[in-house]
């Protein structure tokens, strides 16, 4: 399972909000890279098929993302997007997709899924969720300046 | 001919644990066949109808093998094979 928090540098989750507004009016989505539960780099994917209520990275941005960050020394610390017009929390849909079909795996369990949501245009909320047997539990995200 | 297969994390209850092991095959066909001799169970998480399942994408050395010839794709010695589960979701 992931760690019990995700921690991130101001400027890191700028550049996760910059790309969510850029993406609008549709979902955005990306991983993040790092150690030990600190983001330390942001990976925007783009979706295969842009839309306001769904996204589905395009397959080989993922794969070379994912290489991107595994070639930098660091780990998969999470993955995130964006709910343009709903709520920070994780949608059936999100768990569905999070696990492996038939199964209550996570895909990725080392991963906290961050969701972004862009309701309020001027006042994202955004929040982390750890995968743990088929249900998505919330987890801190600490915003620190270090 | 031996060749690296990245095994996705949910997956890696039938590889003891490992995300890395080493299978012989010349074919992704064959290395799905290889995989399931070496750790029963694998196979029917990957395909569907002797297809991959549309959720997973595999690479042989970065290619996607989709691009190339699908399960016909050919192995040779030493090549890298990446299972990864796609990341989807969304508000709905």
């Amino acid at each position: 399972m992931s760690t019990a928090a995700l921690t991130m540098a101001g400027d890191v989750l700028a550049a996760i909000l910059e790309h969510c507004r850029r993406e609008l009016p549709n979902e955005a989505c990306g991983i993040l890279g790092g150690r030990a539960g600190r983001v330390e780099s942001v990976h925007p994917v783009q979706s295969a098929h842009p839309s306001p209520s769904r996204f589905a990275m395009e397959p080989t941005a993922q794969f070379l993302a994912m290489d991107e960050v595994s070639r930098a020394g660091r780990e998969l610390v999470g993955i995130y997007h964006s709910h343009p017009g709903g709520p920070a929390v994780p949608s059936t849909t999100d768990l569905q997709e999070a696990c492996w079909p038939g199964t209550t795996l996570p895909n990725y369990p080392e991963a906290i899924q961050v969701i972004v949501s862009l309701l309020e245009r001027a006042a994202p909320v955004v929040r982390g969720y750890a995968a743990d047997r088929g249900m998505f539990v919330e987890v801190p995200i600490i915003i620190d300046e270090r | 001919m031996p060749v690296t297969v990245r095994i996705p994390t949910p997956l890696q209850r039938f590889s003891g644990g490992k995300l890395n092991v080493s299978c012989s095959a010349t074919s992704i066909e064959g290395l799905l066949e290889a995989l399931e001799m070496a750790h029963p169970g694998m196979k029917e998480r990957l395909t569907v109808g002797g297809k991959v399942r549309p959720f997973i994408n595999i690479y042989v050395n970065g290619e996607d093998i989709r691009t190339l010839d699908a399960e016909a794709s050919v192995l040779k010695d030493g090549d890298t094979v990446a299972i990864i589960a796609a990341i989807a979701g969304g508000h709905g």
